[in-house]
């Protein structure tokens, strides 16, 4: 279900209407979660299985987890497990077909909890809940990628195919990547962590942990919240004021118009040129890689935006994801404003283990570049995202060597840097876009040996970029309060209203970043 | 992604957040001017109808301009509502049913017909475009060729493309070759409920080449390699379509190629397998359609057929006469009256349904001459 269909509208004016009606019950989070259900539900029921799945595992995990020793020495207990994992999983490659798939991962599943209860330490436990989530994750998101991999590698070495995953799947079952299967992956991998770390305590009620998992709002594409900001608020029914239903409609509102006005707009263009690289021109190709910049940014905002109106209508308040990206002076600032949440996951459960920015230079930068490299793979399974993530990890690298030379630290102007830090994020965004490295290094190739002519742009869509990204400017400057005056508000809210009244293109586009 | 990450304030998105108060004032404001532009439209686009009118063959899925037409239409003039056979398949605006019959009673009638509609379609766009048809007299052509088989129907399963989706019900009955998701569903339903989309939808239709703004940017010309004639224009003071008559269409007419006798293509009859009237969809939607119509109060005549039944096997002729004899007994039944013209010969018929030129004139001299509907003229 896509928040901006009319299904939705319906849908959340039922689940609001309920929510309401059972305030004075204990079942209004019951409730929340039946209607996260049915949200979820409506793509394939079967993807409520891996979600209930996953929050059911780190849910006793964690029950488990309390109870155990910090760390005991596992010994041969440690080598026999992972022989046996190793095992589990060799005999889910020599019996592939039908339900022989799912036994071997059922198997492989009993082996690991069968594990972390003989090991019993919280360390193991942690591992075995990171182990289950990424198994889940590897299998219905980069198996695929891997093996087809593996098998040119078999094929070069004359060696046997390895199985593909779809043949893993039961009969009758599609082999499909279940919708932001990487957000409530994370969001559920996050409560574990932070309850290992001691930065939280354990969530007694399975249904409230259940509802944080998956909470309807934020549950396909983000934000990734964490145990510490949701969860409280998921204590005691909400006080709702009439603040909180005028600021989660101003958000669904800008959301809406961003997705539907804007984002949807710009991926007419660059799916016109982008289709048909091969006669187009520099300009063209380097014009639709601006905006394909500004349509992942107004798709994704736009869905967060409407994702945090959502859950402010119903009184709760989901993190902020992004701060006018396009505005970052660095590319350190770059990622505190894009994504953030994702971002600030990489950094706590990724970075920061590695030892953060606390250590030499050397690695330091092996530190930003893992981070990168797996935030790329995080995005797909292709080489495309693992060197898009890698490119970003060399520029933050590039970055803080760039910061230590005193003219650009301190006399180049913001603007140079505005729009350099805009250039560079989205030559990266072409290896993101392109639908192979091929592609990618053809669309670089051309922008920089072919002609530059007229590149089609409609003068409407970027009259309606510019406009945005002055508003942002304006909204960073010391003029902002001319934003804030009512009448401006107004105005806008109108302008976007009607826009998409008589001017939207038909059709529920599906959001870019739900094949993450 | 670094330790200097700072924490993130709600103030810092650019979102416009507005107060209950500046709510009601944009929602007010947003609602009103939605209304006003559809209801003030017409000051600003002329629409003067040519003798003869019919919606343009391109904007059949305008219909706000049906309403249009609908609304202007003089309160003497008598709306022929129907499919493409009162429209004109294959005559010119002027070659219609409905210019004969002025011709032929002295009384002007009014080509009410869309084309591509059948009677799924057409009770939609009576029930939600036709609220001026009330208290005014209606001649409501009945074709029955729509019942003529189950794909006609709309009875199998297999997926068909339609035309005039936004017409058809939406959720009840259930069609069961209209297999479009619920979203659509409600964005259709919603669509013709409510008069700001229905008059964006005839914005598309009339100034941007049936897209929406947006496309119309970005669209090419067709040709290889492509050019984009649209790219450096803004959508104001577009010049739009001619909406007060027709463009002239090798398509349709006496010149035309196609307006010829149906037994110049082919010469072989037909069979056709025929529902029965208990299970046809379309002629359970024509009987609601003509209860809605008499329900307005208005003074309904249905003319059934003529069908080609020079095309039609022996077996398939017996199937419709039998079908035939049913729609008459309903219409009996429901005291609504009308005329099951004589069959045109078979030189007058373009197809299995759409009379010629000469066709159309034939038949409305005969129904001019017949009691019954002289009678409904009150002649």
């Amino acid at each position: 279900m896509l928040f901006h269909t009319w299904t939705f509208l319906l849908f959340f004016i039922v689940t609001i209407a309920g929510f309401w009606a059972l305030r004075p019950t204990r079942f209004w989070l019951h409730w929340i979660l039946l209607s996260s259900a049915v949200f979820y539900g409506w793509w394939h029921p079967y993807y409520l299985l891996l979600v209930f799945y996953s929050t059911a595992l780190d849910y006793f995990i964690v029950g488990w987890m309390e109870r155990g020793p910090r760390l005991v020495r596992p010994g041969w207990r440690f080598t026999a497990s992972v022989v046996a994992l190793v095992g589990s999983v060799a005999v889910g490659f020599v019996t592939p077909d039908g339900w022989g798939g799912l036994a071997v991962a059922a198997g492989f599943f009993a082996v690991i909890l069968a594990v972390g209860h003989w090991l019993r330490s919280r360390r193991a436990w942690l591992a075995v809940s990171i182990i289950n989530n990424l198994s889940v994750l590897f299998f219905f998101k980069y198996a695929g990628f891997a093996i087809e991999n593996l098998n040119t590698l078999l094929a070069r070495l004359g060696a046997g195919q390895l199985p593909s995953a779809e043949s893993l799947m039961p009969p009758g079952w599609e082999y499909v990547l279940p919708v932001g299967i990487s957000f409530y992956t994370f969001q559920s991998m996050s409560y574990t962590f932070d309850f290992y770390r001691g930065a939280i305590a354990r969530e007694p009620s399975f249904v409230r942990f259940a509802a944080f998992v998956t909470f309807f709002p934020q549950l396909v594409a983000g934000p990734i919240e964490r145990a510490k900001n949701l969860l409280p608020q998921f204590a005691t029914f909400p006080r709702i004021k009439w603040p909180d239903v005028t600021d989660g409609a101003s958000l669904f509102l800008v959301g809406l118009f961003k997705k539907v006005a804007l984002a949807n707009y710009l991926g007419l263009y660059v799916d016109r040129v982008y289709g048909d690289v091969a006669s187009q021109d520099g300009a063209a190709l380097a014009l639709a890689t601006f905006a394909f910049g500004w349509q992942i940014y107004f798709d994704f905002s736009g869905y967060t935006d409407m994702a945090r109106g959502v859950a402010r209508c119903m009184g709760f308040r989901l993190m902020l994801n992004f701060r006018n990206p396009y505005l970052a002076v660095s590319l350190a600032d770059f990622w505190s404003r894009w994504h953030i949440s994702l971002s600030t996951w990489f950094r706590d459960y990724v970075y920061i283990p590695l030892g953060g920015n606390r250590v030499g230079s050397l690695k330091l930068w092996r530190n930003l570049l893992i981070t990168f490299v797996v935030s790329g793979l995080w995005h797909g399974a292709a080489w495309t995202f693992l060197i898009w993530g890698a490119l970003h990890g060399l520029g933050l690298i590039a970055n803080r060597g760039l910061e230590q030379v005193a003219w650009w630290r301190d006399r180049c102007p913001r603007l140079a840097k505005r729009l350099v830090v805009f250039a560079f994020v989205c030559f990266a965004w072409v290896f993101f876009r392109a639908e192979s490295l091929g592609q990618a290094m053809e669309i670089l190739h051309r922008i920089f040996t072919t002609g530059w002519a007229d590149p089609q742009m409609p003068l409407l869509l970027l009259l309606l970029v510019v406009s945005v990204w002055v508003y942002q400017w304006v909204y960073e400057s010391p003029s902002r309060g001319w934003l804030e005056k009512p009448p401006v508000k107004v105005g806008l809210a109108v302008a976007m209203i009607l826009w998409m009244l008589l001017f939207a293109p038909g059709g529920g586009e599906p959001f870019i970043y739900f094949q993450f | 992604m670094t330790h200097e990450t700072r924490q993130p304030l709600a103030s810092d998105s650019a979102a416009v957040h507005l107060s209950a108060r500046q709510w009601l004032c944009a929602l007010g404001l947003s609602l009103g001017l939605a209304w006003l532009l559809p209801v003030a439209w017409p000051g600003f686009e002329a629409f003067e109808p040519v003798p003869h009118y019919r919606v343009p063959y391109e904007l059949s899925n305008d219909y706000w301009l049906y309403e249009r037409w609908l609304d202007q239409l003089p309160p003497d003039a008598i709306p022929v509502v129907g499919d493409s056979m009162v429209w004109g398949e294959y005559t010119a605006h002027d070659g219609t049913l409905s210019r004969h019959l002025s011709d032929a009673t002295g009384t002007p009638f009014a080509n009410a017909g869309i084309n591509g509609l059948y009677p799924l379609a057409l009770w939609g766009l009576i029930e939600h475009h036709g609220g001026a048809l009330a208290n005014c007299r209606v001649l409501l052509h009945c074709n029955l060729l729509w019942m003529s088989d189950p794909e006609a129907d709309m009875q199998l399963e297999k997926e068909q493309t339609l035309n005039h989706p936004g017409l058809l019900p939406q959720f009840a009955p259930r069609i069961p070759c209209y297999r479009a998701d619920t979203d659509t569903r409600l964005s259709r339903t919603l669509e013709r409920r409510l008069e700001p989309l229905s008059w964006a939808r005839h914005l598309q239709q009339t100034y941007f080449d049936q897209k929406s703004a947006p496309e119309w940017t970005l669209a090419d010309d067709g040709k290889f390699p492509p050019t984009y004639p649209n790219t450096y224009r803004l959508p104001v003071g577009v010049e739009g379509m001619p909406l007060s008559a027709e463009s002239p269409s090798a398509e349709r007419g006496l010149a035309s190629e196609r307006h010829k006798p149906w037994s110049a293509n082919q010469s072989g009859q037909v069979n056709m397998e025929w529902v029965t009237p208990g299970s046809s969809l379309q002629w359970q939607a024509f009987r609601r359609l003509a209860k809605r119509l008499q329900g307005r109060g208005s003074d309904l005549l249905v003319v059934v057929g003529p069908l080609n039944e020079h095309m039609m096997n022996d077996a398939t002729r017996e199937k419709y006469l039998g079908f035939r004899s049913a729609v008459a007994a309903w219409l009996s039944e429901e005291d609504i009256r009308f005329v099951v013209p004589e069959v045109l010969t078979s030189d007058e018929f373009a197809d299995a349904s759409h009379p010629l030129t000469e066709g159309y004139e034939r038949l409305a001299r005969r129904l001019a001459t017949g009691p019954v509907f002289r009678a409904w003229l009150g002649q």
